[in-house]
């Protein structure tokens, strides 16, 4: 028995201690927007934020998380006001929309750290993989995020 | 192909008298008496409402409820292209209902909601709204009339004074106004005409408008509901394990260990592997690990990508060949050719690695049989389960998950529906089956590889008089069309293998087309570009190299043997002066142009790159396409701007097969493009006129080429053979690159 702080909520979660993070919010938190597509960290379309820093939570243990702060896509913002979302929409980024949970995820973390980020500090920081191709409305997004948040 | 398959919608038109036999059920009964429900997902504007007390339908498509909400019915699989957005559109533009209101709902299978043209339920080939524009627009139309002559009874008016708008009928005289709503009922009595007038061009709202894609806000907030997010009662989790090699058995297993572990229910045989069942998919996937499985590999000589292509290149020397297209004297041509030029292109098998791996959920009892499936292939998984569960197709459901992460022709295929039935059936529990990525990729149906051999003759003047194609591919279309099945078998020729070859925008004098079907153990199948994307691959650079012999530059060489195309030559001409076609770039760089006319569009796309030492940039992809009609340019320009990425994967990835098993399993080694390597991208359309043609597939058929061509421009070494790695090249990050000179 786990107590885990999952978007502001302290839930009680009953998981094998070598469970990763990804499984423990889909199946016991019933937390979908978080998706499983690789394994071993390589694709991001897990990514949450744990203590506000970007995580691959398919290989993040559950144990690794207890005491800290989880957000995931649900928990991002209300009414999807946080600024990455509203970009999000603007560019009309997502395709299959699989990997966008994550991509977001990513972003946010990213322009939490960095307000200001370079197209190159975009290319470093968001590797996340996406199928679609959708790469340029994603950087597009994250600066006019960047843009918004700096008026 | 297109010949060949599009002759079936003589057979099957789209059927009209079904949709009178639910309008007679609309009273009663409701469309539902003909399909199972239709699934309603938990997300915008997929809303899980219960059917609204006293909703119409009229007809498949539409349904109305007394407080006004227009729901309309999407036929095919949102993955990506927008068309749960493109498709209601052009319904409700016809219909006149309010864009705003209007809800969405992913089809049931059921005959009316087949592509017209096949008769056939699918989505893929480019071809939703190529297939489905004018059903679409009639269909809105019968619907409007319905409802306008309702109206018009109810007031004792001419219907030919009432006009709908905004989901309401007015009534222009005087005034009066009733909501779709109000008008339902009466509606559903009225016979629905047998042409009902379209809307003139210009009275179109909704067709031709970048509108906001209805999937965005559940895309963007985690609400989205795709086939692995499925949840039935009392449902339990499966993971599974097959050979690593394309034809391993199990040899030993410790089940008891298995066994063991909390949370395990169940462990299965399933063909060529096991299936561990449990509580949640951590505790399927750690039971599998304590199977300790062990393989049998099976025969695995012919399963051996090196091998095949040994067996390609000696198949180029002695064939044997069917010959679907032989056109002028093409041998004496080449005899007598003052230059000949001939070159062999070589493909490598690809993944289809959509980022939501393989899953589905199933139910199967002795009575019947419930599937929740992120497919694209509704009308093949029904049939296959009825073969395989020996089971009326009446008592089968398969519905699909609103959204689909990626399909890319691989949910085409029924296996893991079938997976999940069997599954479900033998512990007699829904069961949701999910794969995890190396299941996915060794367990894919793959892009073949093929080699392409093309010679021409030029003569003094450098302009071609006579093309020999030979192409050497496994089948493409086979596992996906079981109504070409005997056909490609017997006559050795698989039309989709052969897309870009049978029909060519390029005038020769003289042609020949060659085709070799290899068979191989490798499963092989569609993958977005079929086989437009390999021989656009090999004509496009062979095009470029026919240039540089004849001492021409590659785009007015392409002009030359367009001159007669006025649409060819505007998406060239226009792609040239947007990429600046001609002007100086610094040593190093370069520029490269690939023409197609593929799935009914037209595209020339210029790629400029930069390449120092083994790495390449690739800069700036401009993409001008001509569909024929542009139904939605946002949507579609995402599409081109994506399949750019897409037909990237195509150069950067690659699968190998060594032992019997591809040696690629995961993203780790499957090498996808990166954000930091993606171009700036410039996309342009023009509406050329001429049939609508498909926006999904043309930019991935055009870019490999584009990009060998640029190398060639910015270095001098010919690609002939992806991907890039073979020639010691490695995509590096785009950005910090060429400066315009």
């Amino acid at each position: 028995m786990f107590e885990l702080k999952v978007n502001g909520t302290v839930r009680q979660v009953e998981a094998d201690d070598d469970t990763p993070l990804l499984w423990v919010l889909r199946e016991q938190l019933g937390l979908t927007g978080t998706k499983f597509g690789c394994g071993i960290a390589a694709c991001g379309a897990c990514t949450v934020h744990v203590d506000g820093q970007a995580v691959r939570s398919c290989s993040f243990p559950v144990t690794a998380a207890v005491g800290r702060s989880i957000t995931t896509i649900e928990g991002l913002s209300a009414g999807r006001a946080h600024p990455v979302q509203q970009a999000w929409i603007a560019e009309q980024v997502p395709q299959c929309g699989y990997c966008q949970s994550g991509m977001i995820m990513a972003a946010a973390a990213l322009l939490k750290e960095k307000p200001a980020p370079s197209d190159a500090d975009i290319g470093a920081a968001i590797t996340n993989l996406c199928r679609c191709g959708t790469y340029q409305r994603v950087r597009r997004a994250i600066q006019r995020a960047a843009a918004g948040a700096a008026r | 192909m297109r010949e060949q398959v599009v002759a079936r919608s003589d057979v099957q038109q789209p059927d009209r008298r079904a949709f009178v036999r639910i309008l007679a059920l609309a009273t009663g009964g409701l469309a539902v008496a003909l399909a199972p429900a239709p699934v309603r997902a938990a997300a915008e504007p997929w809303r899980a409402d219960p059917e609204s007390e006293g909703e119409i339908a009229l007809g498949p498509w539409v349904r109305v409820t007394p407080d006004n909400v227009v729901t309309i019915v999407v036929s095919q699989a949102e993955m990506g292209q927008g068309i749960s957005t493109t498709l209601p559109a052009i319904l409700a533009d016809e219909l006149g209902a309010a864009w705003e209101s209007v809800r969405f709902e992913t089809a049931p299978f059921a005959k009316a909601y087949q592509n017209p043209r096949y008769g056939w339920m699918f989505t893929g080939n480019s071809e939703s709204s190529q297939a489905f524009f004018d059903l679409m627009r009639r269909t809105g139309a019968t619907v409007r009339v319905m409802l306008t002559e309702a109206a018009a009874g109810r007031w004792g008016v001419p219907s030919g004074e009432c006009r709908a708008e905004r989901s309401s009928v007015v009534h222009a005289g005087s005034g009066r106004r009733a909501t779709f709503g109000e008008l339902a009922t009466a509606a559903a009595q009225v016979t629905p005409p047998a042409n009902p007038p379209l809307k003139l061009e210009r009275e179109l709202t909704l067709v031709g408008r970048s509108l906001p894609r209805v999937d965005v806000p559940a895309k963007v907030d985690g609400t989205a509901v795709f086939g692995i997010d499925i949840t039935v009662p009392g449902m339990l989790i499966a993971a599974v394990r097959t050979a690593p090699t394309i034809t391993g058995s199990v040899r030993r297993y410790d089940e008891a260990a298995a066994r063991a572990l909390p949370g395990v229910r169940a462990i299965l045989p399933i063909p060529q592997g096991l299936a561990v069942v449990a509580d949640t998919w951590w505790h399927a996937r750690k039971g599998l690990a304590a199977l300790q499985l062990e393989f049998a590999p099976g025969p695995i000589g012919e399963i051996d990508s090196d091998l095949i292509e040994t067996r390609y290149s000696h198949i180029l020397e002695d064939g044997p060949w069917a010959t679907p297209v032989l056109e002028g004297d093409v041998a004496a041509r080449l005899r007598s050719g003052a230059h000949t030029v001939t070159a062999t292109y070589t493909n490598p098998f690809l993944a289809h690695a959509t980022m939501e791996p393989m899953n589905c959920t199933a139910h199967v009892t002795a009575e019947r049989c419930d599937v929740w499936a992120p497919t694209q292939g509704q009308e093949l998984a029904v049939h296959a389960l009825a073969a395989t569960l020996q089971m009326p197709e009446e008592r089968i459901s398969v519905r699909r998950s609103p959204f689909l992460g990626g399909g890319f022709g691989r949910r085409l295929l029924p296996d893991f529906v079938l997976q999940a039935a069997l599954i479900s059936r033998a512990v007699q529990a829904p069961v949701k089956v999910i794969w995890d990525r190396e299941e996915d990729m060794r367990r894919d149906q793959y892009r073949p590889a093929s080699m392409i051999r093309l010679t021409a003759a030029l003569d003094r003047a450098g302009r071609p008089q006579a093309l020999l194609a030979r192409v050497v591919s496994p089948t493409i279309l086979r596992p996906v069309a079981p109504f070409m099945a005997t056909q490609i078998t017997d006559s050795r020729v698989d039309p989709s293998a052969l897309e870009g070859m049978l029909e060519m925008s390029y005038e020769f004098p003289a042609r020949r087309v060659d085709f070799h079907l290899f068979d191989t153990p490798i499963p092989t199948s569609v993958l977005r570009t079929t086989g437009f994307g390999p021989n656009t691959f090999a004509l496009e650079s062979f095009v470029d190299e026919l240039a540089h012999a004849a001492r021409q530059d590659p785009v007015a060489y392409r002009r030359g043997l367009l001159r007669t195309n006025a649409r060819g030559l505007a998406v060239l001409d226009r792609a040239a002066r947007l990429a600046r076609w001609g002007t100086a770039l610094p040593p190093g760089s370069g520029r490269g142009i690939a023409y197609a006319h593929a799935f009914g569009s037209l595209i020339a796309q210029i790629a400029e790159v930069s390449v120092a030492g083994d790495a390449l940039r690739l800069h700036r992809v401009v993409s001008v396409v001509d569909p024929g009609r542009l139904l939605d340019p946002g949507i579609a320009a995402a599409s081109i701007e994506g399949g750019v990425i897409f037909g990237l994967a195509g150069t950067k990835a690659e699968i190998r097969f060594t032992n019997g098993q591809a040696r690629e399993a995961n993203f780790d080694r499957y090498l996808l493009p990166y954000l930091a390597e993606a171009p700036e991208l410039v996309t342009e359309f023009i509406s050329g006129g001429g049939p609508l043609g498909g926006i999904g597939e043309v930019s991935p058929v055009a870019l490999p080429a584009a990009l060998a061509n640029a190398i060639y421009a910015a270095s001098a070494r010919r690609l002939r053979a992806m991907p890039l790695g073979r020639h010691g090249l490695r995509l590096a990050d785009s950005i910090g690159g060429v400066r315009h000179v």
